[in-house]
């Protein structure tokens, strides 16, 4: 299926997609197709409800637009590994994507067998916070040291 | 630099941007080529960017929109209190870790 039509599916004829079509046609060339291929990627890896997509689609034009007139080089842009950048990009949308449904799932049901909350669950991921540093102040073993 | 300095980045990179916003308020741009100046060069702009919008869902930076003689406006990002709290855990982070591994470092000479 050609991609903007499967776009215009999943997104539907919002206002907020012609927006971003309209911006991304002002856009110079070499990054209009680099974001046409960053785009591309972002349904095979990305969020897949409407609104995450288009969140993520706006995002991105906010930074190649932000980028193309400070006459930063495409290449500069992307740098040398263009997946990275796109993996990076998608990583920030993760929680709308269903996979996120099946990490809380995986975290619940480990709870529920252990009575014990896994401290790197979704939730601990995402603020950052409270992660304890098993055994801190434990001495590491002496060379040679029998164990 | 090779790619082990950007595997060990990836890691690192949130923190050192927080550390950077500590100092003052600054855009994307200005970011990148501060990394850039201290010698971090296979950091792609677009990374940077990435992250800024990931500190900002996560609410550690207050953003400003500022008109600019050219093109959209600028976001400029801010550390605020959650963003310092978090740096302050960053460089506590930090220093276990590097205290750690110098201990291996020099156990291992």
């Amino acid at each position: 299926m050609d991609i903007s039509k499967l776009t215009a599916k999943v997104i539907g004829p919002k206002k907020e997609w012609r927006r971003y079509k309209a911006r991304k046609a002002a856009l110079p060339e070499d990054y209009r197709t680099v974001l046409d291929a960053v785009q591309r990627y972002t349904y095979y890896r990305g969020p897949v409800t409407g609104d995450a997509i288009m969140s993520l689609l706006e995002d991105l034009i906010d930074v190649f637009e932000q980028a193309a007139a400070g006459g930063t080089p495409i290449q500069d842009l992307v740098g040398e590994d263009p997946v990275g950048f796109a993996e990076g990009f998608i990583d920030n949308y993760r929680d709308s994507d269903w996979v996120a449904k099946e990490r809380q799932r995986l975290t619940d049901a480990v709870e529920k067998a252990t009575g014990h909350r896994p401290e790197d669950g979704p939730a601990a991921r995402d603020t950052g916070e409270d992660r304890d540093v098993a055994g801190a102040d434990d001495d590491m073993p002496e060379k040679g040291e029998p164990r | 630099m090779g790619k082990q300095v950007t595997e060990m980045l990836k890691g690192t990179l949130e923190g050192i941007v927080l550390a950077i916003l500590a100092r003052r308020p600054a855009y994307g741009y200005e970011i990148t080529a501060w990394l850039r100046d201290q010698g971090f060069s296979d950091i792609a702009e677009g990374t940077v960017y990435a992250l800024l919008i990931r500190i900002e869902q996560r609410g550690l930076v207050d953003v400003e929109k500022v008109p600019s003689e050219k093109g959209p406006p600028r976001k400029v990002y801010s550390l605020n209190a959650t963003g310092r709290e978090y740096l302050d855990d960053f460089w506590r982070t930090w220093t276990f870790l590097t205290d750690r591994l110098d201990r291996l470092h020099d156990a291992g000479r």
